[in-house]
């Protein structure tokens, strides 16, 4: 557990918190606004339904509402981590297929990336606050991915930014969570507006 | 009766026929007589089948049918003409048929059996593609060969107009020999068994879509087949927005095809199968151009130590990445050859080349490539021929007297095997512009200096200062700064 909020760790966390809800809301946006461009150069229909992706960090969690602050804080840190390398992963893929052609989702693609790790950079700046520091990254990233063929590697990629869209949502929340209470636990009131 | 005699090699026949009476017969006695022969052959047999040689011209055959206790109550005579006999060779054997799924290509292999007959005789092979599970005729081909007295392996490939993935393609043969020196009937022999390049609609865990990830030239006419477990039915199977109609292979496999296909955009176009039980799954096929040969090639150099070659590309691929559009420059006259960086979204395209020590002509020939097709440029250069120095640096102007100034510049790049012409701008306020050339020694990644006379005393002038090659003028540099200078008072 934390030790006693002094003041000015209390006004730090909810700085902290407040910036990282304008990050989350921030990536928000521009993942939706990446979703409808790869969308649309990948070619796929907006509607299609994709399964599960294997190494997606999932944004719905049980007992969302029982979480304490620090256990937010860590499974935020470790998806934005596994977000950080799928994007580059991603990134990667598309400039093997795609050389120069599509500069567009190239960017906005490096743009988001660039804005996850800059939340998973904050979410380690709430660690410290909460005198935890962030566990030590695991590896070089995530596992080389199975070899998939090109379709199914279009459907992870929407899969992937589907579930981010999902975790920028839940993170707002888990910040709001943590601004009112703290990392202690504390009951979640009522539905978040996002 | 009914005495019919086929040969298969030319040599031997077999000659069978049909006993009318309904009685229970024994064995059969059986005579034959033929050209060279003074005494028949003969010989019992319990079957209607006996295998005797063929004969120059005729033979004469008695058949005799014995009761079950050995007493003759049939003889019948016949006389065989040449004409009388029919040829039909044996069923040929086919050794192998291998599928290269990368190519939808068929690999038939089968042995001519030509030991058996004359050097020389005309073959004709009739092959037959079959598929699905109905075993529809998909083609039929005739193959010419020759024999040779000796059995040769025949060899003949077939590209299937769908991926080979999509469903079992079955081949069978059959041949007809042209022995035009035989006068009896000739036929085609038997179809050889069916040999099949099974599909992965049969095999346990085969599905998927097919072709995958492959890329066409746009006008292709594309089969793409969606191949599933059992028990599920294809529902729906979409080339990009437009659903296609279902073409039935098998159980296990449905088909669409596309005609005349569009080029694609740069991620291509995915063809998406939807089965029963919410079953997914899809394709990418890229549809682009085969590159055009590369226009305006041209190489220079800008300091001897390296050639830039540039050309305009033609019309785009409209294919990207690593299916994009390859370059290479071989220079054949070293045998060197560089692969070229390209960047498919700048206009122009540009490769760098070594110069090679102190070779001075150049057989360049720029390779272009990409999955859909290849072809190349060439260009034989004079590198002498092809000078475009770089722009002149550091131009400073000095002067210690009224009417005469000294330009020094520096060039990069190592001349000192050609004279450079540098043209020298003079200019001052009142619009007055001259132009002073100058042929100097070139060198070595030097500094180079002239003088310019008949200048006004006490007045301000503009240098700047551009080179080309002297004896071979290729282009010029572009030009240097300008540099401002006073002449002093007379």
């Amino acid at each position: 557990m934390a030790a006693a909020d002094t003041p000015s760790a209390a006004l730090r966390r909810r700085d902290l918190c407040s910036r990282g809800i304008r990050l989350a809301r921030k990536m928000r946006s521009d993942v939706a606004d990446l979703l409808d461009i790869y969308v649309e150069q990948q070619g796929l229909d907006a509607s299609i339904s994709v399964a599960a992706v294997e190494g997606v960090p999932v944004a719905a969690a049980d007992r969302w509402d029982e979480q304490t602050g620090a256990q937010r804080l860590l499974d935020n840190l470790a998806a934005y981590r596994a977000f950080r390398a799928l994007l580059a992963q991603m990134l990667e893929e598309l400039r093997e297929e795609l050389g120069s052609a599509d500069a567009a989702l190239g960017q906005a693609l490096a743009a988001v990336l660039l804005q996850v790790s800059a939340f998973a950079y904050h979410l380690e700046e709430l660690l410290q606050l909460e005198s935890r520091g962030p566990p030590a990254e695991e590896g070089s990233g995530l596992p080389a991915p199975p070899h998939l063929s090109l379709f199914e590697q279009k459907l992870r990629g929407l899969g992937v930014l589907r579930e981010l869209a999902q975790w920028a949502v839940r993170s707002v929340r888990d910040l709001r969570q943590l601004a009112k209470h703290g990392s202690g636990s504390g009951p979640a009131s009522g539905p978040a507006e996002s | 009766q009914n005495l019919n005699c086929v040969t298969h090699n030319l040599r031997k026949m077999v000659c069978t026929w049909d006993i009318s009476s309904k009685r229970r017969h024994g064995q059969t006695d059986f005579c034959y007589t033929t050209d060279g022969l003074f005494l028949p052959v003969c010989f019992k047999t319990k079957e209607k089948r006996v295998e005797i040689p063929v004969p120059e011209s005729s033979t004469t055959v008695k058949i005799i049918t014995n009761s079950i206790s050995g007493t003759a109550f049939a003889t019948r005579e016949f006389e065989i003409q040449k004409k009388d006999i029919s040829f039909v060779p044996l069923t040929p054997r086919i050794l192998s048929l291998r599928p290269d799924f990368s190519t939808s290509t068929l690999t038939l292999k089968w042995s001519d059996n030509g030991s058996v007959f004359p050097y020389g005789l005309d073959a004709f092979w009739q092959i037959e593609i079959l598929r699905k599970e109905t075993m529809e005729k998909v083609t039929q081909v005739t193959y010419y060969s020759k024999l040779t007295h000796e059995d040769n392996i025949l060899s003949w490939n077939w590209t299937s107009d769908m991926p080979l993935e999509c469903t079992s393609h079955y081949v069978r043969i059959r041949c007809y020999i042209n022995v035009t020196q035989f006068v009896g009937h000739k036929d085609w022999s038997d179809w050889s068994p069916v040999e099949k390049a099974p599909g992965k609609d049969t095999e346990p865990n085969g599905s998927g879509l097919f072709p995958q990830d492959t890329v066409v030239t746009v006008g292709s006419d594309v089969t793409i087949c969606c191949v599933h477990e059992e028990g599920r039915q294809v529902q729906r199977m979409s080339y990009g927005a437009e659903d296609y109609p279902l073409i039935y292979l098998s159980s296990r496999s449905s088909a669409i095809r596309v005609l005349n296909a569009s080029a694609s955009n740069a991620s291509g176009t995915n063809i998406v199968c939807r089965a029963s039980g919410d079953w997914m799954d899809g394709t990418v096929l890229f549809v682009g151009y085969a590159p055009d040969i590369p226009e305006d090639l041209s190489c220079e150099t800008s300091n001897f130590v390296t050639i830039k070659c540039t050309w305009k590309p033609g019309r785009p691929s409209g294919l990207y990445g690593k299916r994009g559009t390859k370059y290479s420059l071989l220079e054949r006259i070293s045998g060197k050859n560089v692969s070229c960086e390209v960047n498919e979204m700048k206009k122009e395209r540009v490769c760098g080349f070594q110069v090679l020590g102190d070779q001075r002509t150049y057989s360049f020939t720029l390779g272009v490539s990409n999955p859909v097709g290849q072809t190349e440029a060439s260009l034989l250069v004079d590198l002498s021929q092809r000078v475009h120095p770089e722009t002149p640096e550091k131009l400073t102007v000095s002067g210690n007297s009224s009417t005469s100034v000294r330009l020094h510049w520096f060039i990069n790049g190592n001349f000192a095997e050609i004279r450079l012409l540098c043209q020298i701008e003079i200019s001052n306020g009142h619009s007055e512009q001259k132009l002073h050339n100058v042929s100097i020694p070139g060198g070595q990644f030097s500094t180079y200096t002239a003088q310019v006379n008949t200048l006004h005393p006490y007045t301000k002038y503009q240098f700047r200062v551009r080179c080309s090659a002297a004896d071979h003028f290729w282009r010029w540099s572009d030009w240097s700064r300008t540099e401002e200078h006073t002449t002093l008072e007379a």
